[in-house]
């Protein structure tokens, strides 16, 4: 297998300065330099493809490009200073979405489980910044992990969303086509669904699209050409991908499951194969496992518990959202794919961007980009993501004025581009759930699913299973939403509790009863990032110039906290300096 | 759900409803009321604790709350009633209004008129594509007003404001004066957008640097602001490359001009207005919708306050004037016309059967302009000129003219 790689390094990248070699599990290290950084990509993404290659760790670099690596040893320092914090049987690194449905799986269980994680809120990393879309599974290679978990995870979300109270919209997606010689693209398309498994993928005639979306007709006079088929995938959802993370937490926490914020992980501890725990900067955490869903960072952890077995090359996607006084032209992810459109799109193989969708609250999204870059925390916004994003509207109502909200996250993704699950052949108890990225939230409650059923069979196989709690609860009621009710519902809330008659984000109509019931909710949000996440509260168009100050207000009132200690997103963004001249001039 | 009947509903309690209610009452309506979000009147003013309010309307220099607390000592003298800590949720095309508050819950009011004065907001920092980070740090000017003035805190050390609009330009100089060192003020625009008297009070005075044609392109600082980056735009407002300039800075205040709050009124189904991103209206300040008014800066963002409050009585009076006299279809309309150099007129249009009288129109010019002309003509006729020293798309221009039914007018602004 190495022979094959240095041979299609040799042929291929000849102009790269790159050399291999390969461990007894397959698992290939490259370094060098290449010329530049997509070249990197590209390199690795190439050897991973080569039979036999389980996955590509990379010390390559690239000319001219600075690689920034976190510098973990204050965590270390201060966590040793600290000394013992816990002994548990699961600590889980990163409450992201795999994380945080990975410790509600754990929480029906009697095991003692503690989820760290270094922001200051769950969701606060690749989480939060993706579209929301529950993909229904058509567009991943047949055969990887991830087109399995995929159309799983898609299936089991109705579940999900039933006991944890977050909205799921089935909208379903339809692919309209209006030139025959598209038809072909469009079977295509649909054996993959079908080799996946995709239920109720199916071509439907140009009667049935217009049925399904009547919108598209207005596509078709703007073409100048008739819809004659559709491709329609019925599973395809959309949520909005914090609050299933939020819920998940909660109902975690509610089951028992202690959650660590602002607290980054220096260090694995692990003694001849056997993970022993964690060193993290509010002190030690023994642990019989320990599950890595650490997101960008998930290639660090599994090197610090001894395992380097792949690296997260960083991809940046970026996402315009749209005001909803223009509403999505769509009900669901519709639109029509011409031939002009798909050959325009300059496509990454490994990752399509993103294109136009919606959110359950019907703002537009246009997006994500998708762009490689060397730093795992470069979630800045450039003009070209912007001009990427604003090339997928194709709503002619809706234009540059119409977008509230510029946004970016990054990707983990690994050069094998799929994911990476299961325990470690090194150290025993170190579980990785790594390179999760698209569709990774889709595939969620599949991925949990697996990560739990890793670790109980282990334990079953050591002779010491786990056992089922008796008094699990599944459900997390859904919160208070005053936007969605009638007026009667209204009033009558109202005059159950007067706070939710005092409106504190007019764009998006957040009484202060809701930002209440968040901060004191079972995993407690204490920036104002938080609050907006948790409740919509300055999501909207004004983007918090007006409900801002209020919240900074009710957060510092409901914390106990003084106004100059209130952050806009976790340690170091606080939002006030002082509060007098005097400070000013120090 | 309470249910009550009014015959003038003025939603919002800032300068334009203060004094939309209290001439609704002067002239005549019985049951007025004005709905107020914020636990206190006067809107905005509240916030404005520097002076220059009211030169027109008082001839003396009050500052906001001055302002507010004329009408409000007015409003307290007569019997119209005022819900505090009250939001208004939605208004029907059938003057219905529904709002709410913690005391009375959900209200569904019936209104003879409605008069909406709800203000409006700021653009953000999406909305002027400044591209990189998204840290602490970056605020609105209105934020930061608030902030300083109602709240007592100070959200930065070093601040660059992007913007040369009044607020921006007022900013400058609060922050200056609370020990915030304000490094410039970037204009995108080749000229300031602000009156001319506030760049030499706020800017001039405190040797604050003006930077025209330059606007901020970037942040950086992952949690809180650490600085930006400023270029020079061509005369397309894109960037120059090779122009850019790093300042450090913890504080980037937007002035980034503002928006009319419309959501209510667009719900309702009001015509719009693509110029002045508020309702089309006539001479009586009503939109499309009979019965239903706008005014202050829903209508259109007026420079002075003293035009705000002027609109609300204009609405106000057209208001108790459709109460009296009814409307039994939508009247019909002469079209308002702009000429050379003039950017929009508000009101847009006059209703066909007005009485002869005195009409006040209010507008901008698209260019600044030296020894100008502001010419009203109807057909032929020359029926008004005003002569400026000079005129800037910043200043409001005011014009009142004696206008009869089916009269025409046109306004251009020519150089003299």
């Amino acid at each position: 297998m190495i022979d094959e790689v240095r041979k299609l390094l040799a042929e291929k990248f000849a102009g790269q300065n790159v050399s291999a070699t390969a461990d007894e599990r397959g698992i290939v290290t490259l370094s060098g330099e290449c010329t530049d950084w997509k070249t990197l990509v590209r390199v690795g993404q190439a050897v991973a493809k080569v039979p036999g290659v389980r996955n590509v760790v990379s010390d390559m670099t690239a000319k001219g490009v600075t690689i920034p690596h976190k510098d973990y040893t204050p965590f270390v320092k201060a966590g040793m200073e600290k000394g013992v914090l816990d002994k548990v049987n699961v600590v889980i690194i990163g409450a992201g979405i795999s994380g945080c449905g990975i410790a509600r799986e754990l929480s029906r269980y009697n095991l003692s489980v503690t989820v760290v994680e270094m922001g200051d809120d769950v969701a606060s990393g690749a989480t939060k910044a993706n579209n929301g879309d529950i993909h229904a599974g058509h567009a991943v290679q047949p055969g990887t992990l991830k087109a399995r978990l995929n159309v799983e995870g898609n299936r089991m979300y109705t579940k999900w969303a039933e006991e944890l109270g977050f909205e799921l919209q089935r909208c379903g997606a339809l692919y309209a086509i209006v030139e025959p010689e598209m038809m072909k693209a469009l079977g295509m398309v649909l054996k993959i669904a079908r080799a996946n498994h995709v239920p109720g993928a199916r071509i439907v005639n140009a009667k049935e699209a217009l049925r399904l979306e009547p919108k598209l007709a207005a596509e078709e006079e703007r073409l100048g050409k008739k819809i004659i088929a559709g491709l329609w995938l019925p599973s395809m959802g959309v949520v909005e991908p914090y609050q299933v993370a939020v819920a998940l937490a909660e109902n975690a926490a509610k089951n028992g499951v202690k959650f660590l914020l602002d607290c980054t992980v220096g260090q694995v501890l692990h003694e001849n194969g056997q993970v022993k725990g964690v060193v993290t900067e509010k002190g030690i955490i023994y642990a019989d496992y320990v599950i890595n869903c650490a997101g960008v960072y998930a290639d660090e952890i599994s090197e610090m518990a001894g395992d380097r077995c792949f690296t997260i090359h960083p991809r940046k996607g970026t996402i315009a959202i749209l005001d909803k006084s223009t509403p999505p032209m769509y009900s669901a992810l519709a639109g029509v794919a011409t031939i002009a459109r798909v050959m325009g799109t300059k496509k990454d193989p490994e990752s399509k961007g993103g294109g136009m969708c919606r959110t359950p609250e019907w703002n537009p999204l246009l997006g994500p980009s998708a762009t490689e870059v060397p730093d795992k925390e470069d979630n800045t916004t450039t003009p070209e993501d912007m001009e990427y994003a604003m090339s997928r509207n194709m709503d002619p109502n809706a234009g540059w004025g119409d977008v509230i909200r510029l946004f970016a996250g990054v990707r983990p993704a690994d050069f094998k581009e799929d994911f990476v699950i299961g325990m470690s052949d090194i150290t025993h108890g170190f579980i990785n759930v790594g390179a999760i990225q698209s569709p990774g939230l889709a595939s969620a409650p599949a991925i949990a699913q697996m990560a739990v059923e890793i670790l109980l069979d282990d334990r079953a196989m050591g002779g010491n299973p786990a056992e089922a709690k008796t008094d699990f609860d599944p459900i997390e009621p859904r919160h208070v939403e005053f936007r969605h009710m009638t007026q009667q519902q209204r009033d009558e809330l109202i005059a159950k509790d007067p706070r939710y008659g005092r409106i504190i984000c007019r764009c998006e109509q957040i009484t202060e009863g809701e930002i209440l019931d968040a901060v004191h909710s079972g995993i407690v949000p204490t920036s104002i990032d938080a609050i907006k996440r948790r409740t919509r509260a300055g999501m909207g168009r004004c983007q918090g110039g007006f409900c801002q100050p209020r919240v900074l207000e009710l957060l510092a009132r409901e914390l106990g906290r003084d106004w100059v200690g209130i952050t806009l997103k976790g340690r170091g963004s606080n939002l006030l300096v002082a509060d007098n001249r005097e400070e000013v001039a120090k | 759900m309470k249910h009550i009947e009014k015959d003038i509903v003025v939603i919002g309690g800032g300068p334009a409803g203060l004094a939309a209610a209290l001439e609704a009452r002067r002239q005549g309506a019985e049951k007025v009321l004005l709905i107020e979000r914020d636990t206190e009147m006067g809107g905005i003013l509240q916030q404005c604790i520097h002076d220059g309010f009211g030169l027109h309307r008082f001839e003396a220099r009050l500052s906001g709350g001055q302002y507010a607390q004329r009408f409000i000592d007015e409003l307290e003298k007569t019997d119209i009633e005022v819900k505090l800590d009250t939001i208004v949720l939605q208004v029907t095309d059938n003057k219905v209004v529904y709002a709410c508050n913690p005391k009375d819950g959900m209200m569904e009011i019936q209104a003879g008129a409605v008069i909406l004065a709800m203000g409006c907001r700021e653009r953000t920092a999406s909305q002027v594509f400044i591209y990189g980070t998204r840290p602490a740090g970056v605020l609105t000017a209105g934020a930061v007003q608030r902030y300083i003035n109602m709240e007592g805190y100070i959200p930065g050390k070093k601040a660059v404001i992007l913007g040369s609009g009044d607020i921006g330009l007022i900013m400058a100089r609060r922050m200056t004066l609370e020990g915030i060192e304000v490094k410039g003020v970037y204009e995108v625009m080749p000229s300031p957008g602000g009156l001319t008297r506030n760049i030499v009070q706020c800017l001039d005075d405190y040797g604050i640097p003006l930077h025209l044609s330059t606007t901020v392109v970037r942040t950086y600082g992952k949690q809180r602001l650490e600085g930006i980056t400023v270029a020079k735009v061509d005369e397309n407002r894109k960037p120059i490359p090779g122009t850019e300039e790093y300042i450090d800075c913890d504080l980037l205040v937007l002035a980034v001009g503002l928006i009319p709050e419309n959501e209510l009124s667009k719900q309702a189904g009001v015509e719009m207005d693509p110029k002045t991103k508020g309702p089309v209206v006539d001479n009586t300040f009503m939109t499309s919708i009979p019965g239903v008014f706008a005014c202050g800066n829903v209508s259109v963002v007026f420079d002075l306050v003293d035009y705000v409050s002027q609109s609300g009585e204009i609405a106000a009076r057209g208001a108790v004037n459709y109460l009296k006299h009814g409307m039994e279809k939508a009247p019909e309309y002469t079209p308002v016309q702009t000429g050379s150099n003039v950017n929009f007129v508000v009101p847009q249009r006059l209703q066909k059967g007005m009485p002869a009288g005195e009409v006040t129109f209010f507008m901008r010019v698209a260019k600044p302009q030296k020894k100008a002309e502001l010419q009203c003509s109807c057909g032929d006729q020359l029926v008004k000129k005003t002569r400026y020293q000079v005129v800037a798309p910043p200043e409001m221009l005011a014009c009142t003219v004696e206008l009869k039914d089916g009269d025409q007018p046109r306004f251009s602004v020519v150089e003299v």
